[in-house]
């Protein structure tokens, strides 16, 4: 497999927009080619070798063999993995805003955590991400009514607000809790929260949230008690607000009736 | 400059596909000229587009944008050293409406609805569309004040009020949407036909319509009553449609055009009585079209895909939303409209949309005379503008026309007479559906032709007519059409190779129509009383300055002879 590596000798306080960095782009390309790669930071057009030290196996090969290992703050840099399909990205320290959005497949590890938008209208692919997510990870963009439709987001830490938001299928897993309103207008996905979670389902019509505990929305409907791989959880459904049919688990916390 | 050698279609002049030189001089087509030489041998030439109804620009504009930032995303391009940064698909910020109106070879294209008391935000948006030239009618066909004036039978003080409103809005010509429904709108209801009377007004939707006819001609407005139905939209609406031309069969038009433009007929051509058994009357209608001379019809062609709807028809929103469990918007505008904006997909495998489709194009394809058909999409409505080489693909092309059907659901084959259209139009029928009858139809009299005097707003394409078959060669057709070769505005180029090279100002054209003072005084007087109890801003500041028309084009009108105004 190919490795090509990314270092961030610095922190940037001005965003760098990096769509570029993805196997589907970088792999094709020498490395001498990869540096000169054109990348905006703020209103200013650079080459990839004016902010990163680029380094690596220098034959190009097809996406599906190249891991890009990305080091340093990246807090400020974007889009990383943008509409990447195969691969595999991993990058040690913070991921900036929109990582991994539009994703089609392959593979992105952070190792640290990851800003907003997070796999925002991902289609497939894996994301694991060891930390905290930002708001919005696997949700639609503004005014869009479908976010993630397909793929996988497993975050290890706690994720912000609006989780998945308009999910159209797909699966994400959190570990830690998880903000205000997971899986708003939920369409068709799958989340699973194993710590708390914050009025889940709100306008969901589709799919299903599992959470540890919930503060559960007046407008969801208790069920019944019902067991999910050896554990007992209350059953809601709702949103009734929009007449919907998704369910919502809860495995404690207070019963809405 | 003179154009050389090009294939030149000008239908207004008896010019179909000759070679011919075209010489230009001070912004207008001369006799001859000297400069610039544009090589257009073999080149396919026309005179720039004019598009008749277009959602352009107004609050509804920006009520689109604000709730659709996902559409935002679909057409971003980034400013050149000519252009500043386009955004958007369906609803795109202003500077892009005028370089794609450029880049399609389109050189003027009107708002069709502003109510009077958003017109100067409908200039403000006017001001910043570059390149093309255009204006915007003015609705009046739910307004109080028209309202009033048609229950006491009252012409010279509709018609004064007809003159003030178009001076206040500084607007082209007399828009009615849904007469009397965006009123009734207002108390939780809608007119149910033409003569549903309207709430609290006591005059009917046909009453209203008949008035505003006969002041049009009363008024000598360059364009005709610029009709958008009631009942548009609802399967069996066709009846509808026919009921309303036959009330304006015997009004006397007072200029060479048509009494009365049926605006999108796409949308009003509709049989069966509900969504179940939809199916297409473009028949009905076409036949309709053909045996009668008063009227004309821009299509409202759909476009798959996505699309924004936005009229001043708040109640036909109010269902759009319903059915398409769509983020919506409902406006109620003082004393003149109400109005809504509503996202919108259309579907190939959706009946209705199938169906729909079908209606727009066997409306153009049975419609024996062409200058009775502008070919629109009712811009974001049907879908935008972009697409109008794929309407021209589609016209020019039966093969076309049948590869598209296949994808599409079946029902398009039961339900309209499409499939069974032999007709492929021709390039001097387009010309005539996308230039010279609009301009005819809108009373431009120096456009949509290329004879001495016109404007010099010429399109040329890189599609050769004497050597393609464009019932074979429809992507070629398309492709072409899409972009044009040179787009030449005012004199001046604007386009070469489907690029943008200039972004001049275009001209904003309004009507000034003359009325006799004694009924000016009349209507005044009670309208300031309206002024005084119901609108939320004072008359003073209702008027639309001068100052927000930096390059105004007055056409005069009006019932006083013309000779003292010039």
């Amino acid at each position: 497999m190919r490795t090509i590596t990314i270092k961030l000798p610095q922190y940037h306080g001005v965003p760098v927009e990096a769509e570029r960095i993805s196997p589907d782009v970088l792999s094709g390309l020498s490395i001498k080619e990869i540096s000169e790669i054109e990348v905006w930071q703020g209103n200013r057009r650079l080459r990839l070798s004016d902010i990163f030290l680029i380094s690596g196996d220098p034959d190009p090969d097809r996406p599906e063999n190249t891991r890009i290992v990305l080091e340093g703050d990246l807090s400020k840099v974007k889009r990383i993995g943008e509409s990447m399909s195969a691969g595999v990205v991993e990058i040690i320290g913070d991921a900036g805003m929109h990582a991994g959005n539009s994703m089609r497949g392959g593979t992105l590890e952070i190792k640290g955590d990851a800003g907003d938008w997070l796999g925002r209208e991902m289609r497939g692919g894996r994301i694991i991400v060891e930390g905290n997510a930002g708001n919005y990870a696997g949700a639609g963009y503004r005014g869009e009514r479908c976010g993630m439709r397909g793929g996988e987001i497993i975050i290890k830490g706690n994720a912000g607000a609006f989780l998945g938001e308009h999910l159209c299928g797909g699966t994400i897993e959190v570990m830690g809790d998880a903000g205000d309103f997971p899986g708003c207008a939920n369409q068709g996905g799958t989340i699973r929260i194993h710590g708390h979670a914050h009025l889940p389902g709100a306008e969901m019509v589709k799919g299903s949230i599992t959470a540890g505990s919930a503060r559960v929305l007046p407008s969801f409907a208790y069920e019944d008690i019902v067991e999910l791989g050896g554990l007992t959880y209350k059953k809601y459904v709702g949103d009734l607000v929009e007449n919907g049919k998704g369910e919502l688990y809860v495995a404690s916390g207070q019963i809405g009736k | 400059m003179i154009i050389k050698g090009g294939i030149v279609y000008d239908p207004a002049n008896g010019i179909f596909g000759e070679e011919m030189d075209i010489c230009i001089e001070n912004g207008r087509i001369a006799e001859d000229a000297g400069g610039e030489v544009i090589d257009a041998r073999g080149l396919l030439v026309m005179p720039g587009g004019v598009d008749a109804h277009s959602h352009i620009a107004g609050p509804k504009l920006n009520t689109g944008r604000i709730m659709r930032p996902d559409d935002s995303r679909m057409g971003t391009e980034p400013r050149t050293g000519v252009c500043r940064p386009s955004t958007g698909y369906t609803v795109p910020n202003c500077y892009a409406i005028g370089y794609r109106y450029a880049r399609l070879g389109y050189t003027t294209a009107f708002e069709a609805a502003t109510p009077i008391i958003e017109a100067r935000h409908t200039h403000e948006e006017l001001e910043e569309i570059p390149i093309v030239d255009k204006g915007a009618l003015t609705l009046f066909g739910s307004n109080w004040t028209v309202m009033e004036c048609v229950r006491e039978n009252d012409m010279e003080k509709l018609a004064a009020y007809v003159a003030w409103g178009l001076r206040a809005a500084r607007g082209y010509g007399v828009k009615i949407v849904n007469p009397g429904g965006g009123e009734a709108w207002g108390f939780g209801s809608n007119v149910k036909s033409i003569h549903d009377p309207v709430p609290h007004f006591d005059v009917t939707p046909a009453q209203i319509i008949r008035a505003l006819a006969e002041v049009n001609e009363r008024l000598r407005l360059p364009h005709s009553i610029h009709l958008h139905f009631n009942n548009l939209g609802r399967p069996g609406n066709y009846t509808t449609a026919i009921e309303t031309l036959e009330l304006l069969k015997d009004i006397k038009p007072s200029r060479m055009r048509q009494v009365v433009h049926v605006a999108h007929m796409q949308f009003s051509a509709y049989g069966g009585t509900g969504w179940k058994d939809f199916e297409s009357k473009a028949s009905v209608i076409a036949d309709y079209f053909n045996q009668t001379d008063h009227a004309t019809m821009d299509l409202g062609q759909i476009i798959f895909g996505p699309a924004t709807t936005m009229t001043a028809d708040a109640p036909l929103e109010y269902a759009n939303a319903r059915i398409g469990h769509q983020k919506w918007s409902n406006h109620d505008i003082e004393l003149e409209e109400s109005s809504g904006v509503v996202p919108w997909v259309y579907m190939r495998k959706m009946p209705v949309n199938a169906v729909q489709w079908a209606i727009g194009l066997e409306l153009a394809l049975l419609t024996k005379d062409p200058w009775k058909v502008v070919m629109t999409t009712d811009h974001p409505n049907g879908g935008p503008f972009v697409n109008y080489p794929e309407i021209i693909a589609l016209l020019m092309s039966r093969e076309k026309r049948e590869e598209e059907m296949k994808t599409l659901h079946e029902v398009v084959r039961s339900r309209s007479t499409l499939p069974s259209i032999e007709r492929e139009i021709d390039w001097s029928e387009i010309v005539i559906m996308t230039r010279a009858a609009p301009a005819r139809i809108l009373g431009l009299e120096d456009k949509g032709h290329l004879g001495i005097g016109a404007d010099a707003d010429i399109s040329i394409y890189n599609i050769r007519p004497d050597e393609i078959d464009p019932s074979k060669d429809h992507a070629k057709v398309k492709a072409g059409m899409s972009r044009a070769k040179y787009t030449i505005k005012g004199g001046a180029v604007v386009v070469r190779d489907g690029e943008i090279v200039a972004a001049p100002q275009g001209r904003t054209y309004w009507v000034d129509a003359a009325v006799p003072e004694r009924d000016m005084d009349r209507m005044l007087s009670s309208l300031k009383e309206k002024f005084e109890r119901y609108y939320s801003i004072r008359m003073s500041n209702y008027m639309v300055q001068d100052a927000y028309l930096s390059n105004p084009f007055v056409v005069r009108a009006g019932v006083q002879p013309l000779k003292e105004v010039i």
